[in-house]
């Protein structure tokens, strides 16, 4: 049987409220697991939100979620504070070792439990947060990370058998 | 494994209250601009591009076919090849116009009998009419034309079916044959063209010469007849006389006959439908426009696929660069995350 989408049948497009309203808690969640930083989650999910309103014109939601669309613009938010973020630190490594404050970025966690995520990258994380937490499919985590959804479920895998492994060590 | 699973997804990261207002109060402020059209249209840009160029190439293809519906080369080209060029055995050179051509070239196209000479002249025009009803009306009117300069018709074919023809032969006073030309050439649409012009004063004044010798002759033997003085020498100049008089009727008649073909013009005028032609005459205004758009549709393809031609080179590296910077940036991003 074939389906054809006319403009009467297509999803009524959203008000960028509601969908803050709605996935305000998955950008955050996916940048906390990212950052590892509550704080700096904070700064980056309200920066991403303020770009979405920027380019709210463009989403197109029979090209996808909001929520994909919004974690696309999360991770490159993301992704350039972490290049900044390397730059600051090569600065600062040839001056003096940079203290790292670290504290609860996801409460509730067991400590074994966030100890073993600290040990792990932030691309593990970010596939963890995206498929465990967030519980987004393979193929829309794909589209997020900009890689095929055989690799996401390797990276998955991968991140899995290591967090697990740190959880025992603790 | 199943318990880390569960114990991440039980606790979940909630935005604080302090981020969702701030969020929130963003959010419902109207933005600060409005997406431009270009903006919205930037995903679907290539889309409206390619329309947007054919359509502009379609309209200015046909601005220029109606600002210039002239008949173009190819079409001159493409014109039927029954142009005669024909030399008299006056020595005038006759030619026909171009099948293109308008009556006013075809005026200027043929020469009319010299004044003052006696001349043969015989015209051929061969015409285009647009149907049945259009053939009907031109041979009607060629028939007028006739009748309006003096002259009259000497032969009418006219038949119609599938395609229609007409033949029709007239005769008008050789000094009224350019004027008539001109008349008929405007029937219709012109497609072939022959006039021959044939001079006749010299053997009509070689016919003058050969009757005055004849009278002269005549005369001598009328003079030797009253001094005949035997019976049989009167016998003998009668019969030369009366041979003398046979020759002068025939000259006669024979000078008459050339004057009489002289005085008048004879003029061939074949009509024929469009539809029966064996080619494409020059069509209407609109035919003549679509023509050209349609070949500037086509000079503007070639030109498209020039450019497209020079640019592909350009494109693919530039292509080649961009995927190239894209894959670098991301295996910085893999290592830059796999880092922190």
């Amino acid at each position: 049987m074939t389906v054809t989408r006319t403009a009467s049948q297509a999803a009524p497009r959203p008000t960028f409220a509601e969908v803050v309203e709605e996935h305000l808690d998955d950008v955050f969640g996916y940048l906390a697991y990212l950052t590892r930083d509550r704080g700096q989650a904070e700064d980056l999910a309200s920066s991403t939100f303020e770009k979405a309103l920027r380019l709210w014109e463009r989403f197109d939601p029979e090209r996808g979620s909001a929520r994909t669309w919004l974690l696309g613009i999360a991770r490159t938010t993301a992704l350039d504070w972490f290049r900044s973020e390397a730059r600051r630190r090569r600065r600062e490594e040839a001056a003096a070792i940079p203290e790292r404050v670290d504290e609860a970025f996801v409460e509730g966690l067991s400590p074994a439990l966030e100890a073993a995520l600290a040990t792990l990258s932030a691309g593990e994380r970010e596939v963890l947060a995206l498929r465990v937490v967030l519980e987004l499919d393979g193929d829309a985590t794909a589209r997020v990370l900009g890689i095929s959804p055989t690799a996401v479920s390797t990276r998955l895998s991968r991140a899995l058998k290591r967090l697990e492994e740190r959880v025992s060590e603790e | 494994m199943t318990e880390i699973v569960d114990e991440l997804r039980a606790t979940r990261p909630r935005a604080s209250d302090a981020l969702r207002l701030q969020v929130l109060t963003a959010a419902s402020r109207p933005p600060v601009r409005h997406a431009s059209f270009l903006d919205r249209v930037r995903g679907r840009r290539l889309a409206l591009l390619v329309p947007a160029a054919a359509g502009l190439a379609v309209v200015s293809a046909v601005a220029v076919g109606v600002t210039r519906p002239q008949p173009s080369a190819r079409d001159a080209a493409s014109a039927p090849t029954t142009v005669d060029r024909t030399t008299a055995e006056s020595g005038v050179e006759l030619a026909a116009p171009p099948a293109a051509a308008d009556a006013s070239t075809a005026q200027k196209a043929a020469p009319g009998p010299v004044t003052g000479r006696a001349q043969r002249y015989v015209a051929t025009l061969a015409l285009a009419v647009e149907d049945t009803d259009a053939l009907s009306e031109a041979t009607q009117r060629a028939l007028a034309i006739a009748r309006d300069l003096g002259g009259y018709v000497v032969n009418v074919q006219y038949a119609t079916g599938a395609d229609g023809t007409s033949s029709v032969t007239l005769r008008v006073p050789s000094n009224r044959a350019g004027d008539a030309v001109t008349r008929l050439s405007a029937l219709g649409t012109i497609v072939a063209q022959n006039v021959q012009i044939q001079d006749l004063q010299e053997p009509l004044d070689s016919l003058d010469r050969e009757v005055a010798k004849l009278r002269a002759r005549i005369a001598a033997l009328t003079v030797q007849l009253e001094r005949a003085t035997t019976s049989v020498e009167r016998a003998q100049l009668l019969e030369q006389r009366a041979q003398a008089h046979a020759q002068l009727r025939e000259l006669r008649a024979s000078r008459a006959a050339t004057a009489a073909e002289a005085r008048n013009a004879t003029i061939q005028l074949e009509l024929r439908t469009e539809e029966g032609r064996g080619a494409v005459a020059p069509g209407s205004r609109l035919d003549r426009a679509l023509d050209r758009a349609i070949e500037v549709l086509a000079w503007e393809a070639v030109v498209a696929l020039a450019l497209a031609v020079a640019a592909a080179p350009l494109v693919l590296v530039g292509a080649a660069v961009w995927g190239t910077r894209q894959a670098r940036r991301r295996r910085e991003d893999e290592r830059l995350l796999a880092s922190s």
